[in-house]
């Protein structure tokens, strides 16, 4: 596993505070992670050196962390290593959790800043995050204004879903994943990338084209059985 | 919101919609403003109404999914605590044995 030095972890964490300023809590966060019950106390009491309760707090969040990581990196290996980065992490910086954001969002965001420092360490660093974000020609999502477009046949399908994301190309799925899943804002997802809020709003409008382009291709290659006419 | 023109043209149209996104209240589909436009433009409202599924799919996926870090993962932590005692800061907490 990558060494990984405390110096960095901070400097990981520097662009979006691991404790959300008081004032200004991100409600659309708070809503979609609601206190899990006995977790309030596991945290004071992991913070006070029960070793049960924070492995009660890995048990609660292994899942979503590990399958955040694994939506960002696209690699079992690599998000299982993140997975374990971001808890010693925790372990290390839980003293400093105040209860002024959501246990989970706090999470989140640390695991998240951990991930990207991991994506500049294989050698985004050298380059703006702006311009590597941006993937090649060929995978950009195709123009089809013009022509006539067939719509996605109805609601998307998670499964199917899952699977286009972990296709597209890693700037697109970095931002889908942080916007539309995760929640995140645009500002937000500006200054974890060091891009633009325009360039991440921009980036988000090309990772919904190219899902669009690669659910329909899968609708188009499904077998007749699975279409939603054939269930109808 | 923003403002939105009285007309566009649909490159006109697929440029505003990232900040139409980023910028509404509500769902863009039922948006007043555009009913007209996207009544004329049958491939705008498909794509809006594509982008608001997939939209609508993704906050889904906020929910745990099936995928778990495997046991190994577990002990990795709990060796590494075992050798590095924690930080003034964060007074954690001795490694348990097994998770919860």
């Amino acid at each position: 596993m990558q060494e990984t030095t405390n110096a960095d972890l901070e400097t990981a964490a520097a662009p979006i505070p691991a404790v959300a300023p008081p004032a200004k809590p991100n409600s659309g966060l708070f809503k979609r992670n609601p206190p899990i019950a006995g977790e309030a106390d596991a945290i004071e009491r992991a913070k006070n050196g029960d070793p049960d309760a924070f492995s009660k707090l890995y048990a609660l969040h292994k899942r979503r962390v590990y399958t955040l990581c694994l939506r960002m990196l696209g690699n079992v290996s690599e998000a299982e290593d993140m997975t374990q980065e971001a808890f010693l992490h925790l372990f290390r910086k839980l003293g400093s959790f105040r209860g002024e954001s959501a246990f989970s969002t706090w999470l989140h965001r640390l695991t998240v800043n951990l991930v990207l420092m991991h994506l500049r360490k294989k050698g985004l660093n050298l380059v703006s995050l702006e311009e590597t974000i941006n993937p090649s020609e060929e995978d950009a999502p195709k123009r089809d204004f013009g022509s006539r477009d067939p719509m996605l046949a109805g609601s998307v399908d998670r499964v199917a879903l899952e699977r286009a994301v972990a296709t597209l190309p890693p700037g697109y799925r970095m931002v889908f994943v942080l916007h539309d899943v995760e929640g995140f804002e645009h500002n937000e997802i500006a200054a974890m990338l060091e891009c633009s809020t325009g360039n991440s709003k921009s980036q988000l409008h090309k990772a919904r084209l190219k899902l669009r382009e690669l659910l329909r291709q899968t609708e188009q290659t499904a077998p007749p059985a699975q279409t939603k006419e054939a269930v109808q | 919101m923003t403002q939105i023109p009285e007309k566009m043209t649909l490159a006109e149209f697929e440029q505003r919609l990232p900040e139409f996104f980023a910028t509404g209240t509500g769902s863009i589909s039922d948006d007043p403003r555009l009913q007209a436009f996207l009544s004329e433009n049958p491939d705008a409202a498909a794509l809006v109404r594509d982008f608001e599924s997939i939209v609508e799919a993704a906050k889904g996926l906020f929910e745990v999914g099936d995928a778990e870090p495997s046991d190994a993962v577990w002990q990795n932590i709990q060796n590494e605590l075992k050798s590095a005692p924690p930080e003034d800061e964060g007074s954690g907490p001795a490694p348990a044995t097994t998770p919860a």
